[in-house]
């Protein structure tokens, strides 16, 4: 459904996007993370038509989006970061104006409208100012306007971005609906929202696509790597220097101590278990041990793992 | 052709759905009504030997409020989508950028146009009313309101073109009140300085208040007809890229 090819975008010395690769399928609901400034709202822009690429391609539905750029667009419902809407319009004439240059019309707009009013829940508020609305009924609006004609494609660009939480739920559930019948590409950073609605991730930072694949898989690659909790009871210096000098540990952090007891975490490469020589160690140095447990990698994990700076 | 039509009719709908377009329309219609009773008091005052039309058009105030209309109708155009974000969405909505800038031209020239209503039953209304043959000719009539037409596009082209360089009203409607300014200056050039230079014919060909001056006597050249209308294309041409090429570089 969507073939991104080596897509770079460079605003005169910046590289927003740096060789972009990858795919989405039809009907999978993709999640396409990253921190803030990763390059995910340019890289949508560029899906969507609004922003030419630098270099490199992409494709909706094999449609290029430069050649084809108004039949590409035609298979895509776009709902911008910041949900721009005409604040002078009604909800009804709002979604009349863009079915019609949708290129919907007659019974067919009336029909859409309809539809989308009801999916969307906007039906008690369809006759009010858009300027009246609260911000949750206005991404709905928005919602609805990327519905109106029914396109295969659905591209979020943080749909949930400051609503209150029984508006995040109710706005998850539609879009998980709407997963059943639609490929969506859904950008955020809120990883719970991507655990509960998408089938596929794709992480973006620095203009880079550093991974993309199913969420169970990604966990797995990481599981091996990361945090092992030990409470001891010893002197905390001495002991993480101890701890430190062990293979495979990349970074012991001291948490705190509580009730003489001193906690720690150890950072491990992937691929080891380092719980064993713990343990060793600890029974060989003759400190009181009390906790030894391995964190399973989460979603949080492999996300901080990919982005961070340090 | 159905989406320059939809544009074209949430454009013009705008004008009327704000405020802000009966306040325009309103003080147009006092500055033609201002005019009118100006041109009937000189008429009054002195035997003049040119018709109520000629008057009209010429009077002091003329041009200080016409070249006022023009910014006021099209600094929102394209400024007011690009700070409200709704510019992302016409954009990446199925339509050619062509159709949004002529969407947009159409409906604000239709707006202009009904500006000029007033103005046309003024004229109407001063020969039901006195009882006295009109003291100006249909053709002086129809000469000026062409013209006033042809100005109107040229000067909503430029408006637009403003409108599509910043996201902000206020930058907009300066530069277009500038670029008319200046407009309309380069024609004063040949009063103030005599036409005995050669460029002079230049400056009177591009002159507006020139051609205001024949147009308003019934006197219609084919040559300002084209004049206008390549030069309003020209700046619709350069809005156009100007779209495009903001996306390029925004």
């Amino acid at each position: 459904m969507i073939k991104v090819d080596n897509l770079t975008k460079r605003f005169g010395r910046h590289l927003a996007v740096a060789g972009a690769t990858f795919e989405v399928e039809q009907g999978e609901v993709v999640g396409f993370l990253g921190p803030n400034g990763a390059g995910k709202t340019t890289t949508i822009r560029m899906l969507t038509g609004f922003l030419p690429p630098t270099s490199g391609s992409a494709a909706i539905d094999s449609l290029d989006v430069t050649r084809h750029s108004v039949e590409a667009r035609r298979q895509i419902g776009y709902l911008p970061e910041s949900v721009p809407l005409y604040r002078d319009m009604r909800v009804r004439e709002y979604l009349r104006f863009r079915g019609g240059i949708k290129g919907l019309k007659g019974k067919t707009l009336h029909l859409r409208m309809d539809e989308v009013l009801e999916r969307c829940g906007l039906r008690e508020v369809r006759r009010k100012m858009i300027k009246t609305l609260s911000k949750g009924f206005r991404q709905r609006v928005g919602l609805a306007d990327a519905l109106i004609h029914d396109p295969p494609l659905l591209i979020l660009d943080e749909p949930t971005n400051g609503l209150d939480p029984n508006q995040i739920r109710s706005i998850r559930h539609l879009i998980k609906q709407l997963g059943k019948s639609h490929t969506i590409l859904l950008s955020t950073h809120i990883l719970t929202e991507v655990e509960m609605i998408c089938d596929k991730i794709v992480i973006i930072d620095g203009g880079k696509i550093l991974a993309s694949d199913t969420p169970s898989n990604l966990v797995s690659t990481m599981r091996s790597a990361g945090r092992i909790s030990i409470e001891v009871k010893a002197d905390p210096e001495k002991a993480r220097e101890r701890m430190a000098a062990l293979d495979h540990v990349k970074k012991v952090i001291y948490e705190r101590s509580r009730d003489d007891w001193e906690e720690f975490s150890v950072l491990v490469e992937s691929g080891t278990d380092t719980r064993e020589r713990l343990a060793r160690l600890a029974q060989d140095e003759d400190w009181p041990l009390r906790r030894l447990h391995r964190h399973d990698a989460t979603l949080e994990d492999v996300f901080v793992e990919l982005t961070r700076k340090d | 052709m159905t989406n320059l039509l939809i544009l074209l009719r949430k454009d013009l709908r705008g004008f009327f759905l704000s405020p802000f377009g009966w306040i325009v329309l309103t003080f147009v219609t006092v500055m033609q009504g201002w005019s009118m009773s100006g041109a009937m008091k000189a008429l009054q005052d002195a035997p003049i030997p040119e018709s109520l039309v000629y008057i009209v058009f010429h009077m002091p105030q003329f041009w200080f409020y016409f070249l006022v209309i023009f910014p006021l109708i099209t600094m929102r155009l394209f400024a007011e989508e690009e700070r409200m974000g709704t510019l992302e969405t016409l954009l990446t909505a199925p339509i050619q950028t062509w159709q949004l800038v002529l969407g947009k031209y159409l409906a604000t020239l239709c707006f202009y146009l009904i500006l000029w209503i007033p103005a046309f039953i003024q004229f109407q209304v001063f020969s039901i009313l006195t009882d006295v043959p009109p003291p100006f000719s249909t053709g002086s009539l129809l000469g000026a309101f062409l013209l006033i037409f042809l100005m109107g596009t040229l000067f909503i082209a430029v408006g637009s073109f403003a409108s599509s360089l910043t996201s902000s009203q206020i930058i907009a409607g300066v530069v277009t009140v500038g670029l008319l300014f200046i407009h309309y200056f380069l024609g004063y050039i040949t009063v103030i300085y005599g036409d005995r230079f050669p460029a002079a014919s230049l400056f009177q060909h591009i002159s507006s208040s020139e051609h205001l001056r024949y147009f308003s006597k019934g006197l219609i050249d084919s040559r300002t007809i084209v004049y206008y209308l390549t030069a309003a294309i020209f700046f619709l041409f350069l809005t156009h890229h100007v779209l495009n090429h903001r996306r390029w570089r925004s």
